[in-house]
């Protein structure tokens, strides 16, 4: 067996603990590579910069814990824009799995910048239905959520005077994982009831999701980690995302090395026979 | 700290480390972690529902504030619960009726009117664009999505994808060409499409490691560092039993 075929038959354990110890190394010792905003990312930032105070801003946080370590850091960036820019947050969820994790960080963002619930900002919680959700809100938000996360009526909550439905909703931004999630916001919603609309998504959407991007149906995406460690550089705060990055560079390129050295591997073991043969004629 | 968080990061890190012994072989620790994951989501998901939908939704509305129209959409609703009864299952066809025909008048309009006339606008756009003062312009630039040679690229890989996918034409000659051309622009977005894709899934291990990380801080009692020798003492144990059970079987 040649040198190229015993890397061939290599245990994929060892290439486990190559990509582990290229994640958890630049995890403990931070290089800080520099990070280049994208158009996309900027789009988002840049409309929320845009909004005067007291504009209404819609975040719905549709993922569970399986994508947080993606849309966890966006969700934390996008909170602590709109309250920096003093917005009146309604903030909500499409996915029942993610309920509790979607209430865990606003009431998190909402105490570190000392706003209050229901007059700065409202959680509305879980409603069934998906997308029926949606349009439901674009005729009658309080038909959709009666109350909010915590039991109290939504009619007559500060936070909400003068919202009827989506209408009335300057900006809306869908961090989703999955479905329900970007694309029903558009279809159910933006197309619909005619607000300007963002999105966040996991890496493995955001490929999918480039074709609404260009041609104008949102204003922007934060892709992935990567989109998160980006509006994190434009808030100049640096998080879970931007630390990340290393971590994210350092395993890519471990990654791209194995991709060359196996197929390197590949072509040299195909060829061997062929040299064997040619000699043995 | 509190001794929630404590405890939270204690089981946090020995779910996270028996998921990831899978990695090295199928094991019981991991076999706990899976069955405890998907029994702790169905739980939360049918208690959540039941609060929203049941308590919050159905119950209150209707005993509170009397709104007995909300009668209707339950019953509908409770004629799928028919399904269980065999001699009665008939009748749950009228509510699954009832949702194909409104989630089909709701999304039928709405999908062709975004995703196929949107993007057919999107890709049909005009070369050559009239700027005021400017005259007419033909942008060069790839950074820029709106540029003309951007439209001239997505117009030649929509066409010859579409092409590759029109099999009542043999693909030779110029055909060939177009549909080679095809093949290239499918290829490009698989490559894009699993660099995210492997990109998501490093995020997710960035994630949990920068959790362990943090739960090996002393305030938690470096419950990373215990739990990995456990789960490291656990592997070893099982991988000699397995071994000493192998020679028996041979004797």
């Amino acid at each position: 067996m040649t040198f190229a075929e015993r890397m061939l038959k290599i245990d994929r354990r060892i290439i486990f603990l190559v990509i582990g110890v290229c994640t958890l190394l630049p995890l403990l010792y931070p290089v800080g590579l520099p990070i280049k905003i994208s158009p996309e990312v900027r789009g988002v930032y840049d409309h929320i910069e845009s909004l005067p105070e007291g504009s209404v801003f819609l975040l719905s946080l549709d993922f569970d814990p399986a994508s947080k370590p993606e849309l966890h850091p966006q969700s934390i960036s996008l909170l602590r824009h709109a309250f920096r820019k003093n917005l009146r947050v309604i903030a909500m969820t499409l996915w029942v799995s993610g309920t509790g994790m979607a209430d865990q960080i606003i009431t998190q963002v909402a105490r570190e910048m000392g706003k209050e619930s229901g007059k700065d900002y409202v959680f509305l919680g879980w409603s069934p239905g998906g997308t029926v959700v949606i349009i439901n809100m674009g005729q009658d938000l309080y038909g959709a959520f009666p109350a909010d996360y915590n039991g109290k009526s939504t009619k007559g909550l500060p936070v909400l005077h003068g919202i009827a439905n989506l209408r009335d909703v300057n900006y809306a931004v869908s961090l989703g994982a999955g479905r329900p999630g970007v694309e029903e916001w558009y279809v159910f919603g933006k197309d619909k009831y005619k607000f300007e609309l963002g999105g966040g998504c996991t890496g493995v959407m955001a490929p999918g999701l480039y074709p609404l991007l260009r041609s104008g149906q949102i204003n922007g995406l934060i892709g992935g980690l990567r989109g998160a460690a980006e509006y994190e550089t434009l808030m100049d705060q640096k998080g879970r995302a931007i630390a990340g990055m290393d971590a994210q560079s350092a395993t890519h390129l471990a990654i791209i090395v194995l991709v060359i050295m196996c197929n390197l591997f590949y072509f040299s073991s195909r060829n061997t026979p062929r040299q064997q043969g040619h000699s043995g004629a | 700290m509190p001794v929630e968080t404590i405890i939270g990061g204690w089981v946090a890190t020995g779910l996270t480390l028996f998921i990831f012994s899978f990695l090295y072989k199928d094991n019981p620790l991991f076999k706990l972690a899976e069955n405890l994951y998907v029994g702790v989501s169905v739980g939360y998901t049918i208690i959540k529902t039941y609060d929203t939908v049941i308590k919050q939704l159905i119950w209150r509305p209707i005993v509170e504030n009397g709104e007995w129209s909300l009668l209707i959409p339950v019953a509908i609703g409770a004629l799928m619960l028919t399904r269980y009864v065999p001699k009665a299952a008939w009748i749950s066809r009228y509510a699954f009726a009832f949702i194909v025909g409104v989630g089909s008048g709701l999304a039928i309009p709405r999908t062709i009117s975004s995703f196929i006339l949107k993007q057919i606008e999107d890709t049909v756009r005009p070369l050559m664009t009239l700027v005021p003062g400017e005259g007419v312009t033909f942008t060069w630039s790839l950074l820029n999505p709106a540029s003309s040679l951007n439209i001239i690229i997505i117009l030649v890989g929509v066409s010859s994808v579409l092409f590759y996918f029109f099999f009542s034409v043999e693909h030779t000659g110029p055909g060939k060409v177009v549909a080679r051309t095809g093949i290239l622009f499918l290829m490009i977005a698989f490559g894009a499409a699993f660099g995210y894709t492997v990109m998501a899934r490093m995020s997710l291990l960035i994630g949990r490691l920068t959790d362990l990380i943090e739960f090996s801080d002393p305030s938690y009692g470096r419950p990373s560092l215990w739990l990995l020798g456990l789960t490291i003492l656990t592997l070893v144990v099982m991988a000699r039993r397995s071994s000493n059970k192998q020679p028996k079987e041979e004797e």
